[in-house]
């Protein structure tokens, strides 16, 4: 009886420590998986950026070497003539253009021929940045397909809307609550806000209710009227359960979750867990906000 | 006829350890979900299980009966819980805290803790703090949840969301494990609850059952049926020769001879299997006069 229990209660012991050597063994699995995830993308992201220190290098190799006559034409520059977009050479041409009297022509030679060496590796660079960008946009939509590409749903009145939605503009943050939820209702003033705020921005709030799926007539009364007693005046949808859309919704499992897509449909950046209520939560989601429609800006 | 009945009770209490491991594992029955950090919410969530289980356990079967409560009383749209409090009632008076001995998966977490080889003390003298639990279910579970909402009638789940270990372990851990948006989102609140969660594992190494004992709200309903349920457990005041054995063998701290019924005992049978005499078995429904 005695050996029996203690084999008993030591077996149970090993299946219990299997059971969680199993557990660690897998998620450490796909920690290392994702961990060689960014290491691959950013072994790639340093390829270039060591590419782009050198252009740089030369560059200013070029400056140190006619540093006395480069110092003469930097102090003339005029930084509110400086067009961020434009290429530098373009920049210094014209300074040099418009203060040509100031230099001796052995000077103006030097610092032409210089020019016409940094326009080349301006041209060089835009490239390389280019291509950074590209692969930057294109590692926040890893999941090549988003759930955000063919969308489809209706507000609470039954108006029909599409993907169209994301693309009219820069920025869309899509938060997904459900009416049980306190901390999904207490951050919903603050959401009215932030559409007020990011409207003028090129941005929009919309709100998916995990409750109001395939327009469940009494969950979308339910929701509308706390949506209505938290002075909410942005747009709630209801989506499909079995669309794409809904299938991701279904997959979050902590709520309130607030995610940003771009303008093309895709999701932009890690989603955001809990109510931005909270200050710090407010902050990061606005500085994403802002990361995007930026972004936008420069793709346009 | 006795002597087979005791027999069987003997045999229960010995299997006791195997039928605490197949409850765990069938009301958390999803493992591949454990992996993969997403939680089942098929039909079968709108049922109780019987003991303390976490609902966002990413395995789990059921919904945790203490934290439907919660949910249902805190919620805008019910006033009482009615379908859970029935289902308090029901197990209640028909198994009593049996449930806490053979089903809860947080009772067998705490038994396997304790055969961790140490220095053991006994809880005898820290009997008063027995009554936290119940001041924990009025407050934490009932109370707070009821009347802290906000301005439209929604409350927290208090005991969930402030207390309970099992939350952390079977919920808040494997999710983050899983899942960076969850890992990410961790503060204050889960480090204060991790540290309840370590405080309640070295206990349960030193004291047998701590949580049971002293915090859990569940085991504190159960309790309360104790002494009505429909399973019992039985001295033969024929055959007992008042040796004492079975007081000393209880770790819940209870005088089987005097009060077998006790809302502290958890029937685990520890007394029966100590008994030189075979003096004690569980009952169903039986004959208390016999």
């Amino acid at each position: 009886m005695k050996t029996k229990r203690t084999f008993i209660s030591i077996f149970t012991l090993c299946v219990a420590l299997l059971l969680t050597a199993c557990n660690g063994n897998k998620t450490s699995d796909t920690e290392t998986s994702q961990n060689t995830q960014t290491e691959s993308s950013t072994d790639s992201s340093d390829d270039s950026n060591t590419k782009l220190d050198d252009l740089y290098q030369q560059e200013n190799q070029l400056f140190a070497d006619h540093k006395d006559v480069w110092d003469k034409a930097f102090g003339m520059m005029n930084k509110s003539a400086a067009d961020p977009n434009g290429n530098y050479a373009d920049y210094l041409a014209d300074t040099v253009e418009s203060n040509k009297d100031s230099f001796t022509d052995d000077e103006l030679k030097i610092l032409t021929d210089d020019i016409e060496t940094i326009r080349k590796i301006e041209e060089q660079i835009a490239e390389l940045e280019k291509k950074n960008a590209a692969s930057d946009s294109q590692k926040n939509t890893s999941d090549d397909a988003s759930p955000f590409k063919n969308f489809s749903g209706k507000d609470y009145d039954g108006n029909s809307v599409d993907e169209s939605l994301f693309s009219k503009n820069a920025v869309t943050v899509v938060n997904f609550w459900f009416t049980g939820c306190k901390p999904c209702v207490a951050e919903l003033s603050k959401l009215n806000e932030l559409n007020d705020a990011i409207k003028a921005m090129g941005g929009e709030v919309i709100g998916i209710n995990t409750e109001t799926f395939d327009e469940n007539k009494s969950a979308i009364k339910e929701a509308a009227s706390i949506l209505e007693s938290q002075g909410v005046k942005y747009r709630n949808l209801s989506i499909d359960s079995t669309s794409d859309a809904g299938k991701y919704a279904s997959g979050i499992m902590a709520f309130p979750t607030t995610i940003l897509v771009d303008r093309n449909g895709n999701i932009v950046g890690d989603p955001m867990l809990g109510g931005i209520d909270n200050q710090d939560n407010y902050d990061t989601l606005m500085k994403q906000i802002q990361s995007v429609i930026d972004a936008d800006n420069t793709n346009k | 006829m006795d002597k087979e009945k005791n027999l069987l009770s003997k045999k229960i209490a010995g299997i006791r350890g195997w039928i605490q491991a197949g409850a765990t594992l069938l009301t958390n029955i999803h493992i591949p979900n454990l992996f993969k950090a997403t939680i089942y919410q098929g039909n079968a969530k709108t049922v109780c299980v019987p003991g303390l289980n976490c609902y966002s356990c990413p395995a789990a079967t059921g919904a945790c009966p203490i934290g439907a409560f919660q949910a249902v009383v805190g919620s805008s749209s019910f006033k009482f819980s009615y379908y859970i409090t029935g289902f308090f009632i029901l197990l209640g008076v028909t198994l009593g805290r049996f449930i806490c001995g053979f089903l809860c998966p947080f009772g067998w977490f705490q038994d396997l803790l304790h055969k961790i080889p140490g220095k053991k003390i006994s809880t005898a003298r820290l009997k008063p703090l027995r009554y936290l639990k119940y001041i924990i279910l009025i407050i934490f579970v009932i109370l707070l949840p009821m009347f802290v909402t906000n301005s439209i009638g929604m409350g927290d789940p208090f005991f969930c969301k402030y207390i309970c270990p099992q939350g952390v372990l079977e919920g808040a851990i494997p999710l983050s494990l899983g899942n960076a948006a969850i890992r990410s989102a961790l503060g204050t609140l889960f480090s204060f609850k991790c540290v309840i969660l370590i405080a309640v594992v070295v206990l349960s190494v030193i004291f047998y059952r701590p949580f049971c004992k002293w915090i859990c709200p569940l085991g504190a309903i159960y309790s309360l049926f104790n002494k009505v349920s429909f399973l019992s457990i039985k001295v033969e005041n024929s055959k007992c020769i008042g040796c004492g054995q079975c007081s000393t063998a209880c770790k819940m701290d209870v005088d089987v001879c005097k009060t077998p019924d006790h809302p502290e005992c958890i029937r685990c049978g520890a007394c029966i299997k100590a008994c030189p005499k075979d003096a004690i078995h569980y009952e169903f429904m039986g004959n208390h006069s016999s």
